[in-house]
């Protein structure tokens, strides 16, 4: 007996930063884990339990387990088009925000100027900025009196004031503005650790700059294209104050519809079923592009 | 022993360092709170109105009698959300809520104001009979005018059919938020009725084919008129009054189907939490110096009679005797029924 325990002392030492390590992984864990779960997983909950509600003017919810918020979305054709428009306006802006961001996040990541950092910071400056001030700069641009239509005007291109303002192309050129930044920074950081020695050595044995870089560049930087298209693309989804600004009441997307619907109507149930659409649209597409984007690259 | 007496010493310093600062957290100890007479929290738009409450009311009616009154600034949706938000806590944030004359019907008729108890305003025997409603009380009003550049519109409009008209094209201007107005107007020039807006939606739908804008607010409005972007709409007298004090150049007409009443008050929450305060404040808002101050600040007339306001501020605000016939107040029911279905309406047939 006494051996067993003499034997057992050692063992049972050796296993106390073992038997320690789950504990100090829970209390790394917890304070984010209860951030999320009362700051969105609750939330997220209740919205759903709010969804399954009717709407009646008076009392405003009625307790009830129903589909019929979401029955009336997919069969109204005005919502219908109005998630199609949103899925439209942010596949747009996502694709020329990578177009656009590519380039320059090559060009940061390969500069050896003294000037990279200040060159960065011009990149990060936007996002000291709100979208509702940034919004404010393009009304100011984009109205009919504003500074392209009197350029515009001034120099005799047209002679009536350009409709730019509460148009589709206002919206899409400012989510392009406030997302840019965000796939610029995304795609730098990963071309940054792609080793030069690499592109040196597809030119060394004969592959062009085209081919360098479909064949090279691009497939090693997918992990950066794929995150920033997934941010600029939940970004421009979820987008609030420049399609409200930019696009007028006339131009309806789905965050300032959601908004509408809880603080204008009052009608939460309907406003928490579109919330969930939107959420739900959002992951999908976003999963889906992701897996083909891989498939493609791994053939 | 001694460990022992320091023990127990030390815990009556630390209960006796709670309940300081328990004291101190509730106020006891707090000077101003011992000198204050309540703190009452005004649910209110920011900008002007919630800056004209403070300088008209609060700082000279209720600051000398020692209360403490805070402003819950928010758009009136998001403060009538709150106020569902908050019915089943036994206490709300807010002991007062300033909305339109419709909102407040539809606050009540939801169950969450307090009946307002007159004998604690005596201020309310001069309130206007139209300004007093069982469940709130009203602070200022104005009327439904047509707002017209006559440099645009050469032919001056008369009346609501003139002013919307597709033949304005696109100098008609409509703003998106005053949608149940503006239905209500378009009702009103088309044999439409406060209980019957259907008329109306034909000619918004022509005048809408024709190129009226929509422009998103009040403030985008009078962006438009001043760059002659947009001729002719339909707004608040109060609010032509202000634009023409900005230098817009545009006259007013008192449409002659009627004018409809714009009236703006404040209701008590249910579960306010400082009732007596906020009757207190609703009579101070009343207070003929605060009316009169109201009037020429922001151009709403007052609700009372017995302000004194000055005859060339009642001139531009106010309306004639023939004029006040024409005044029509809404019929708040049929529009708290329908809001939904005029608001689904107006994103899916009118912008859309």
């Amino acid at each position: 007996m006494a051996d067993a325990a003499a034997m057992a002392r050692p063992v049972s030492r050796e296993a106390t930063p073992e038997r320690g390590a789950p504990w100090t992984a829970a209390a790394m864990l917890a304070p984010a884990s209860i951030v999320v779960t009362i700051g969105i997983v609750l939330p997220i909950v209740i919205l759903l339990r709010y969804s399954l509600n009717q709407f009646t003017p008076a009392k405003v919810m009625v307790d009830a387990v129903t589909l019929e918020n979401y029955t009336r979305f997919f069969t109204d054709p005005f919502y219908r088009a109005v998630l199609v428009r949103t899925i439209r306006v942010a596949a747009l802006c996502t694709a020329i925000c990578v177009v656009l961001a590519f380039p320059m996040a090559y060009c940061l990541a390969r500069t050896r100027s003294r000037f990279k950092n200040l060159l960065l910071m011009a990149v990060i400056l936007p996002l000291f900025v709100g979208n509702a001030v940034r919004a404010a700069g393009w009304m100011v641009l984009f109205g009919n009196r504003g500074f392209v239509n009197s350029v515009l005007l001034g120099l005799g291109i047209v002679r009536e004031p350009l409709q730019i303002m509460y148009t589709e192309f206002a919206v899409v050129v400012g989510v392009i503005a406030v997302n840019l930044p965000f796939v610029v920074l995304t795609l730098q950081s990963v071309l940054e650790g792609i080793d030069r020695a690499i592109e040196e050595a597809a030119l060394g044995l004969g592959a062009g700059p085209w081919r360098t870089f479909r064949h090279v560049v691009l497939p090693l930087a997918l992990p950066g294209v794929i995150a920033g298209t997934i941010l600029s693309f939940i970004l421009a989804m979820n987008a609030y104050a420049t399609p409200v600004l930019l696009g007028g009441p006339t131009f309806q997307m789905m965050g300032p519809t959601v908004y509408n619907q809880f603080a204008g109507l009052t009608n939460w149930p309907f406003g928490a079923a579109m919330a969930f659409i939107l959420m739900i649209a959002t992951l999908l597409l976003t999963v889906t592009s992701n897996w083909l984007a891989q498939a493609r690259y791994r053939r | 022993m001694e460990n022992y007496d320091s023990f127990i010493m030390r815990r009556r310093l630390l209960k006796a360092g709670g309940a300081l600062a328990g004291a101190s957290t509730l106020g006891v100890l707090n000077p101003v709170w011992a000198q204050s007479a309540g703190r009452i929290v005004v649910g209110t738009w920011g900008g002007d109105y919630s800056k004209l409450l403070a300088k008209n009311i609060d700082t000279p009616l209720l600051v000398p009698k020692k209360y403490e009154v805070v402003h819950d600034i928010g758009g009136d949706s998001e403060r009538r959300a709150k106020m569902r938000a908050e019915a089943r806590l036994p206490r709300g944030t807010s002991d007062l809520q300033g909305l339109s004359a419709a909102q407040m019907y539809e606050m009540n008729d939801a169950g969450l104001c307090l009946p307002i108890d007159y004998a604690k305003i005596p201020n309310s025997k001069f309130l206007l009979p139209q300004m007093k409603y069982p469940y709130g009380v009203g602070h200022i009003y104005s009327g439904k005018v047509i707002l017209y550049n006559p440099k645009i519109i050469t032919t001056p409009p008369t009346s609501f059919a003139d002013a919307l008209d597709p033949k304005h094209g696109n100098k008609l201007g409509i703003i998106d938020i005053q949608y149940q107005f503006t239905m209500m107007a378009a009702a009103l020039a088309s044999g439409g009725s406060m209980t019957n807006y259907e008329p109306g939606k034909e000619r918004l739908l022509a005048c809408r084919k024709a190129g009226a804008k929509v422009l998103p607010t009040n403030e985008a409005m009078a962006q438009a008129l001043q760059n002659e972007e947009v001729g002719i709409c339909i707004m608040w007298k109060a609010r032509a009054v202000q634009w023409q004090k900005a230098g817009a150049k545009v006259d007013t007409v008192a449409p002659k189907e009627g004018i409809p009443l714009y009236i703006s008050g404040f209701v008590i929450p249910k579960n306010a939490q400082n009732k007596d305060a906020a009757h207190f404040w609703l009579n101070e808002m009343l207070e003929p110096s605060a009316q009169e101050a109201f009037a020429e600040d922001m151009g709403y007339n007052g609700s009372v009679t017995n302000a004194k306001i000055p005859a060339d501020t009642e001139k531009r605000i106010g309306f004639s005797a023939e004029e006040r016939k024409r005044l029509v107040d809404l019929d708040y029911g049929y529009l708290a029924k329908n809001d939904s279905a005029f608001k689904d309406w107006w994103d899916k047939s009118f912008k859309g």
